[in-house]
């Protein structure tokens, strides 16, 4: 039997679980599926999970594994994302982003899932590339070039000015300064 | 402006590297997307969690604990 407080580090990580659910999957009826189905199998394979190490990245490879074999077909079909989730559970905008999130959310959406996880787990998490690496089940150099892809994907998608000349007039993005 | 870009300072190695690293991207461009990737997953994660998780450990939890009391006992 697991110990109680494995149970309590488990409800530790549901927020982020979910969160990466949700973003991979852009549905938060599957991704509630999903999680569901995670903490299952993370309980009855707890023996499994070697203390000590990150609970989290455990969990998302048990999670990312559960989506890639069942999930992802659903995901195509089901696609409440668009946007629609993220109006669903945003109450308010953040008034520190320098973009509009609703943009950046369909441009996320429109990325390759595999590019779109890695930002997440490096980007949102701060996972090291290693532990990307263990979770996807790729090499590091696959990471880093999913990630790169991702990025370059999302200026693209975003209009960003990449010149780097001083940023020219824009109605919606303004640059860091 | 571009100050302190190591693509510039290394051409062949940051060359290679920028490819692999997104450091092709302007350091600016690379910060604001930075930034709406955090605020986007923020909100994620603070959203609301459904009772249900909660409950479903709760009940496996208990599970196992009846199961251990209901063995029957081996020295028995």
């Amino acid at each position: 039997m697991p110990p109680t407080s494995f149970r309590d580090e488990l409800v530790a990580e549901i927020s982020n679980l979910r969160a990466f659910a949700i973003s991979l999957s852009g549905s938060v009826s599957l991704a509630d599926d999903l999680v569901q189905e995670t903490l299952l199998r993370a309980w009855s394979k707890s023996d499994k999970f070697q203390p000590g190490t990150s609970l989290r990245a455990w969990l998302f490879t048990i999670l990312r594994n559960i989506y890639y074999s069942n999930y992802r077909k659903r995901a195509r079909e089901v696609q409440d994302s668009d946007g629609a989730y993220a109006r669903r559970l945003i109450v308010s905008g953040d008034q520190e982003s320098h973009l509009d999130l609703e943009d950046f959310r369909k441009a996320l959406a429109r990325l390759p899932t595999e590019q779109r996880e890695v930002l997440i787990l490096v980007g949102a998490n701060g996972l090291s590339y290693e532990e990307a690496a263990t979770i996807c089940d790729v090499e590091i150099g696959t990471i880093k070039s999913r990630l790169s892809r991702a990025r370059s994907k999302l200026v693209e998608l975003l209009a960003l000015d990449n010149s780097r000349e001083p940023p020219a007039e824009h109605q919606k993005i303004k640059q860091a300064s | 402006m571009t100050k302190s870009n190591p693509a510039e300072n290394g051409p062949l190695n940051a060359m290679e590297e920028s490819t692999l690293d997104g450091a092709a991207l302007d350091p600016k461009v690379l910060e604001t997307i930075g930034r709406a990737l955090k605020a986007h997953y923020d909100d994620l994660v603070q959203a609301p969690l459904p009772e249900k998780f909660l409950h479903l450990l709760a009940r496996l939890e208990e599970e196992e604990r009846e199961q251990s009391w209901g063995k029957p006992d081996a020295s028995d």
